[in-house]
């Protein structure tokens, strides 16, 4: 239960970031509501989670920004005083094949995905010092496996998955657990963009999973919830992937049951 | 041509990186040849440049360059 905790989720106007606070709040915590261009989205959301008898606050702030990551903290600390959780899990990027990249979508992309944890990170812990805290990054299948056209966001998380372990080592003495949870496709508004973008193939190569239907906002969600609790003290530096098990089936998954 | 109408032509060309002569009134993104992410940027420079928000919700109905001229010089308007 996180009853009187306090949890910020970035990019929590809609998606995976939206069920992740959905989640926190049914578990008890108030939720900072971050998002960038869409206000009503993020103000659905605060109103949603407010239904479930929490406090939520909505802070736009581009993550790829430092100050506006700074006014976003210095919000949060006249507001709340605290913070015990931090949920990164913002992102941008544009699909891009590794000649085609240039700077400016590399630094964009680089700067959302992977610079702003360091960044939160940094902020939050002075407001987590002497009571601890929990810090879950969200990433993607795309970090250690190739997706087509995905170069600028895969590289971008598989930055903020060795930012996670160096941050869960270096942050562990202050009592703060440091994890991410990596996603396959799952079927948001741009997860579903870039799977009918056509690289993918027809629907029926990504509309499933071994598991037998696709990964949902709410499959991430319960996992970074783990996370946020007590009974993950001991994993640090993590990246549990949830993938109904598409990353052990390189030549697909076709097994029909026994005898077949 | 207003003070506004000049800064919003600075920003677009410095961020598109096209030639300032394009943008007349009916100018479209696609004039413009700008991507997601140049129209990103450009939106994000005029609301720190005038002390605005613009949300997507706003930003998608924009069709031309005096869509946004308006658009800003309305906001900007508001605060006053
Ligand atoms: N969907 C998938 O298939 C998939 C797979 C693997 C991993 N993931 C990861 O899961 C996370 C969430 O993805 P999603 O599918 O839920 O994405 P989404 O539907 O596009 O939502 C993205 C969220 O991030 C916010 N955001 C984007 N840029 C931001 C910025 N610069 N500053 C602050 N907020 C920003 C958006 O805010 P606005 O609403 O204001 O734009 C929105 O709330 C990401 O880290 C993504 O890489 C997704």
């Amino acid at each position: 239960m996180l009853r009187g905790k306090v949890a910020l989720v970035t990019g929590s106007s809609r998606g995976i970031g939206r069920a992740i606070a959905l989640k926190l709040a049914k578990e008890g915590a108030d939720i900072i509501i971050n998002f960038f261009r869409r206000r009503e989205a993020a103000e659905q959301t605060a109103e949603d989670i407010e239904k479930l008898g929490v406090t939520a606050k909505v802070i736009r702030a581009n993550v790829g920004n430092p100050e506006k990551i700074d006014e976003m903290f210095d919000t949060i600390l006249s507001s709340f005083g605290h913070l015990d959780i931090l949920v990164n899990n913002a992102a941008s990027g544009l699909p891009r094949s590794a000649l085609d990249l240039d700077t400016k979508v590399w630094e964009w992309t680089m700067d959302i995905n992977a610079r702003a944890l360091l960044l939160c990170a940094q902020r939050a812990v002075k407001l987590m010092e002497g009571r601890g805290g929990k810090i879950v990054a969200i990433t993607s299948l795309g970090s250690s496996l190739v997706w087509p056209g995905y170069i600028a966001i895969g590289v971008s998380k598989a930055t903020l998955e060795a930012l996670t372990r160096y941050l869960a080592i270096e942050l562990a003495p202050k009592n703060i657990c440091v994890n991410a949870v990596g996603a396959s496709l799952v079927p948001t508004e741009v997860g579903l963009a870039y799977a009918r973008g056509g690289q993918l193939g027809d629907d029926s190569t990504w509309q499933t999973t071994p598991a037998g239907r696709m990964v949902s906002p709410e499959d991430i969600a319960n996992v970074v919830a783990f996370l946020c609790s007590e009974e993950a003290f001991m994993i640090r530096g993590q990246t549990v992937i949830v993938d109904g098990g598409t990353s052990s089936a390189p030549f697909g998954f076709t097994h029909k049951g026994e005898g077949d | 041509m207003s003070t506004t109408e000049e800064t919003i032509k600075d920003i677009v060309v410095k961020i598109v990186h096209c030639e300032r002569e394009v943008l007349t009134p009916e100018s479209t993104f696609q004039d413009m040849k700008a991507d997601s992410l140049d129209m990103v940027q450009v939106l994000v420079a005029l609301e720190d440049e005038f002390g605005i928000e613009i949300p997507d919700e706003d930003a998608q109905k924009f069709k031309n360059f005096s869509d946004f001229v308006t658009y800003v010089e309305a906001r900007i308007a508001e605060k006053k």
